[in-house]
């Protein structure tokens, strides 16, 4: 709110009447004209199994969690997204509840939504409850898709502006195993650039990058060979966004 | 006692070995590197991490202590650019302005005042101070900028109707006259009522042409005076002697008196 200015006249008697109302200021509307809408504006529905089940059972490999994303990072179609702050597995449920709260919530003739993740291919095994130990690997169970942070799980866009996305978008980032917000293009530029800023501007002359990269204080005996490329920021499946 | 030792020691990790390495003491006892739960970090690790955490830049004089940046408003809105261009024209094409304070008033009185005044080829104009302050201090009105504080309009008018404008307004409560600009000369709201009060133009100079047409006016009666003035007495004289002798005929008098013209 700007400051009112020094008074133009020394009040009267009466006092000074401040001027309720200015000129208004007309806004014009947003421009969607380089916006083409696909087909299938709705989420496609994810299969539980793949079109080809796994026979095989695979060993649990948490890597894919583990650490940042490196594909599906940055917008392709849409506008709006959700964005993973962590590392986890989605599985059908999952898929169902962001489907129909996204297809609910918004408005297939101006607006179209996109998965960014693929259909759950990875299988879970579980043995049957109540049982000991032993007896071999357990059988297929489900499957799921794993995600790292830094990746987008759906991507919203079409002539919308981003305070009409984002109700539903927060509700269906809150529902997600791992911790989701959710982002404009901008946001995430500026998310980005904040990053960096922090990064650079950091008064600490200690950062975790170079205690590692340089072992100082034989750290690294404490660290994990990952660290060298985590620097600090991941712990196991989490993502600290506060360091550096 | 030695196979209670061994048992007592290898049942624990084994950190009193020499060549202890991690990957494979910890992988036996511990959790995986990614679990659900946040996994505890070891106490050199806590300690690093507390010492690399990220210090905030202080400058020596914080931020809000500096005199804020003033944002500069965007000129380009055609919609002021527009208004401003009325406001000149206002200003450049009427003959008398008169600025008054302006009380709220119901709808309707806004409306009558408004014919009242139309009638008198007056013009009411709502502005915003906003626009008008930066034309006029811009222009050679200047000395009006003090008028325009508060919610106020204009009464425009080519011609200088102050007498019929007083006439409305002193019906309308709500709107005070401050002050106005006829002819460019600025008067007060004494002034103005001064100036309603003095005749019309036209007929202060009919006033003046008559005054100043007297005298000429009187040249040619002037100098015929004496001639009508002889004229005059001559008649009376015919007259008298006309009506002394009655019965004589009329004398060559009229041939004298055509003589004197």
């Amino acid at each position: 709110r700007p400051r009112s200015e020094p008074p133009l006249c020394p009040p009267g008697p009466g006092g000074v009447a401040v001027p309720r109302a200015g000129l208004k200021k007309y806004v014009l509307p947003p421009d969607y004209s380089g916006i083409t809408l696909p087909e299938k504006t709705k989420l496609k529905f994810m299969d539980k199994v793949p079109a080809v089940p796994k026979v095989r059972r695979e060993p649990r490999r948490l890597r894919d969690i583990r650490g940042p994303a490196r594909v599906a990072t940055d917008f392709t179609q849409g506008q709006y997204g959700i964005l993973a702050l962590g590392g986890g597995y989605l599985h059908w449920g999952h898929f169902e509840m962001i489907r129909l709260t996204i297809g609910r919530a918004m408005d297939p003739k101006t607006m179209f939504a996109i998965w960014r993740v693929p259909a759950p291919y990875k299988p879970v095994t579980r043995k049957s409850l109540g049982h000991r130990m032993g007896g071999g690997k357990g059988p297929i169970d489900h499957y799921v898709t794993a995600v790292k942070s830094g990746r987008l799980v759906v991507e919203v866009g079409g002539r919308c502006e981003f305070g009409e996305v984002k109700p539903f978008l927060t509700q269906v980032a809150k529902k997600l195993p791992f911790p989701a917000v959710p982002v404009s293009r901008d946001g995430l530029q500026q998310m980005r650039r904040e990053e960096e800023e922090k990064r650079l501007n950091n008064q600490n002359p200690w950062t975790f990058e170079r205690v590692v990269t340089s072992n100082m204080l034989g750290m690294r005996k404490y660290l994990s060979p990952y660290d060298l490329q985590l620097k600090g920021r991941y712990w196991g499946k989490f993502f600290l966004k506060h360091r550096v | 006692a030695p196979a209670s030792k061994m048992a007592a020691l290898s049942g624990g990790g084994a950190p009193w070995r020499r060549g202890w390495l991690p990957a494979l003491q910890l992988v036996r006892c511990g959790s995986k590197a990614v679990t659900r739960h946040w996994k505890a970090m070891h106490f050199q690790r806590q300690k690093l991490m507390a010492v690399t955490e990220y210090l905030a830049p202080r400058p020596a004089v914080p931020p809000r202590c500096l005199a804020p940046r003033k944002e500069t408003l965007e000129e380009d809105n055609g919609y002021v650019r527009l208004l401003r261009r009325q406001v000149e024209e206002v200003f450049r094409d009427n003959r008398m302005i008169a600025v008054c304070q302006y009380n709220s008033m119901p709808g309707e009185d806004v409306v009558l005042m408004r014919h009242y005044l139309r009638k008198h080829n007056i013009e009411v104009k709502f502005v915003l101070n906003e626009i008008v302050r930066p034309v006029l201090s811009q222009s050679k009105y200047k000395n009006l900028l003090p008028l325009f504080v508060a919610r106020n309009i204009l009464l425009v008018s080519r011609e200088a109707k102050a007498k019929e404008m007083l006439r409305v307004l002193k019906g309308v409560p709500q709107i005070n006259l401050l002050g106005a600009c006829i002819d460019d000369t600025i008067l007060s709201r004494q002034g103005v009522e001064n100036f309603a009060k003095l005749p019309l133009l036209e007929a202060a100079q009919g006033q003046t042409v008559g005054a100043l047409a007297l005298l000429p006016s009187q040249t040619s009666s002037l100098l015929q005076r004496g001639s009508a003035h002889l004229t005059a007495l001559l008649d009376q004289h015919i007259h008298r002697l006309q009506a002394g002798e009655t019965g004589s005929p009329a004398e060559p008098a009229p041939a004298q008196s055509s003589g004197a013209h």
